[in-house]
């Protein structure tokens, strides 16, 4: 509770420091205390002290692995207001308010990791789109950013609604809103109400996290949105998305699995296929992210598809290492001039210390031994083995992952062995250590992914 | 048939073909002329449940300062059929398709809703009316209730963000 709070107040704060403070970069330091202030209140979450402790008749659930989630979250914040707080500045007059609408979202997702009540979960994702929708087309002279504005609030709008209808189903067959208090059963007497409202909500959410075939708008989004925006949008709510799916399924719906496992795996395979195939092609780095954001969505679904407990581990282990090494490569493509991936030839002979990062960072979203991606990805595929059945979609997964290399190869390559003058803005030392911070997280984590995975067992 | 189950069936099928001519009309204006129908007859929907309070607010907030907006936009913005975007042949079929699809699978659940009628719903004299929606918003739903200030004020930043002129 203390995160949700303090997040939707630290919002208010931002707005009014709007007001009050005329220079623009002091929203920067405002923001990175707040973030600080956050993980100080999400580790007394963890300990139990809240300031209201209170779960509201059942409505929220303060299970140890969402908390930690939140945690994870809170950390990938704090990287990302460092390292791109600056950028966030410059996209337009109101930097204040897209720092305010960021921590909005931050209780949003606050929501959406705790929640025990169809309602909050709905609410919650809604505080996470609706601010999303605006930062989205935050550059208001950019006709792109626009587009990609109206098109996402429209389909996102249209998702939500579905989302609703589902919700409302799932009421009727059940009569209750309380995901422990479901009790679903394969031989219910109303079946097919409860089938319609499984498939519904799990559409609407497939949407929210951009899974094939509910995937249309993210490249145009990805690509139309201010580059900064596009990297909170396809690192932190994506994967707070992913921790609600899962919570929703475990919890809710894991009692009948076989009604929609089936479902479950073949969006799994479809968003693995079309993200990376379509990947290959892209000749813009940030188009070619978020059709990569697509394909390692494909990854984390294999989380909701397992629901056991190592998809838990996984899951946390999948968000932080994807989270991580998204916020790294989006920070140094804030800074090029050239989003091709031509702009990158000869990163290396120039900036060497940027472009081992941005390699690390790659190696870790291919799931290369030794970096925290490998890890993340053998938990998930372990939990989808663990289940028995579907071992196709496994190997499938594999393979996939094998495809993914050629891409993210194809920018380090780029980078080390092609001639070339890619033009990149001044940075500063500090910008450099945090970003050789990010590439020893990463690395941290693929060497000794217990460093995270324990606390989730002790403590 | 007993009256409220006349009364049913009159204001389903005046929901019903007043969403239908709402998408087939032509001008924008009829379309959302025939909304406020639709409004109208899910507000006697409320009535007919005992929820008073729910279809005094629907007719307010819907039928009254939405759909005002709606006109207003639709009349600056001055359509007419020359500018209406052509759609594809191809496209409505499919169109027609999927929402035929999603029509049977709705028709097979409500198949199922008498006998959910009977088991579910609480008839109890007081549900829906405005004290007890008042007492159960500020108990059992109170943070839902209170969260959501958090979603309209993001909204209302928004709005600011978006639409201050000058930058």
């Amino acid at each position: 509770m203390n995160l949700i709070l303090i997040s939707a107040l630290w919002g208010i704060v931002m707005m009014f420091s709007g007001l009050f403070i005329a220079n623009k970069s002091t929203a920067k330091t405002i923001a990175v205390v707040g973030a600080l202030v956050l993980l100080a209140g999400n580790l007394f979450d963890l300990s139990g002290k809240m300031i209201i402790d209170s779960n509201f008749n059942g409505m929220l659930q303060y299970d140890k692995f969402g908390l930690l989630f939140l945690t994870v979250i809170v950390l990938a914040l704090l990287f990302y207001f460092l390292l791109s707080g600056k950028a966030i500045q410059e996209v337009g007059n109101h930097s204040y308010e897209y720092f305010a609408l960021m921590f909005f979202i931050m209780s949003g997702i606050g929501l959406v990791a705790l929640f025990n009540n169809l309602l909050i979960l709905f609410i919650g994702i809604e505080i996470v789109s609706i601010p999303l929708y605006i930062l989205t087309g935050a550059d208001k002279k950019n006709l792109k950013g626009n587009e990609a504005a109206l098109k996402y609030f429209l389909m996102g709008a249209f998702s939500t609604g579905i989302m609703l209808m589902g919700i409302a189903f799932l009421y009727g067959a059940t009569g209750s809103f309380q995901v422990d208090k479901l009790n679903l059963t394969a031989n219910d007497n109303f079946t097919i109400f409860l089938v319609i409202g499984v498939v519904m909500i799990m559409i609407s959410l497939a949407f929210k996290v951009s899974a094939a075939p509910f995937h249309f708008w993210t490249p145009d989004v990805y690509d139309g949105a201010p580059t900064v925006f596009t990297s909170f949008m396809a690192s932190i709510v994506k994967a707070a998305v992913f921790i609600g799916f899962l919570n929703l399924f475990m919890n809710g719906f894991g009692t009948i699995t076989g009604k929609w496992q089936l479902s479950i795996a073949i969006i799994t395979a479809l968003t693995l296929f079309i993200g990376n195939i379509t990947a290959v092609y892209q000749q813009s780095v940030k188009r070619m992210l978020a059709y990569s954001s697509i394909a390692q969505a494909g990854f984390m679904m294999f989380a909701i598809f397992a629901v056991n407990d190592m998809s838990k581990q996984g899951l946390l282990l999948y968000a932080a290492a994807y989270c991580l090494a998204t916020i790294g490569i989006f920070a140094v493509l804030v800074k090029m001039k050239d989003f091709t991936i031509e702009g990158f030839n000869g990163l290396a002979k120039k900036e060497p210390l940027i472009a081992l990062v941005v390699t690390v960072c790659f190696l870790s979203l291919a799931g290369i031994p030794l970096t925290a991606g490998f890890f993340a990805k053998y938990f998930v595929l372990a939990a989808a083995i663990k289940t028995g059945t579907y071992l196709w979609l496994v190997i499938f997964a594999v393979l996939m992952a094998a495809v993914s290399v050629y891409y993210y190869f194809r920018v380090i390559q780029a980078m080390y062995f092609k001639e070339g003058n890619s033009e990149m803005a001044e940075t500063s030392s500090g910008f450099k250590g945090l970003l050789v911070a990010v590439a020893v997280l990463i690395i941290l984590l693929g060497v000794a992914p217990n460093l995270l995975l324990n606390w989730l067992i002790l403590y | 048939m007993s009256i409220t189950e006349i009364l049913f069936w009159f204001l389903t099928a005046m929901a019903v073909g007043g969403a239908l001519m709402m998408v087939t009309s032509k001008n924008p204006v009829y379309s959302v002329l025939w909304l406020i129908v639709v409004f109208f007859a899910i507000s006697g929907h409320y009535i007919l449940l005992n929820a008073q309070f729910l279809a005094v607010v629907n007719i307010i907030v819907y039928a009254g300062a939405i759909m005002v907006l709606f006109l207003f936009v639709i009349m600056l913005m001055n359509m007419n059929a020359d500018n209406e975007p052509q759609k594809n042949i191809w496209l409505k079929i499919a169109g027609m398709i999927a929402g035929g699809c999603l029509l049977l699978v709705f028709i097979a659940a409500i198949r199922q809703t008498e006998a959910l009628q009977i088991q579910k719903v609480n008839t109890g004299g007081q549900t829906g009316l405005i004290h007890l929606l008042g007492k159960t918003l500020f108990t059992d739903y109170v943070l839902p209730f209170e969260i959501s200030s958090v979603l309209f004020l993001s909204a209302m930043v928004g709005a600011v963000v978006l639409g201050r002129k000058g930058d």
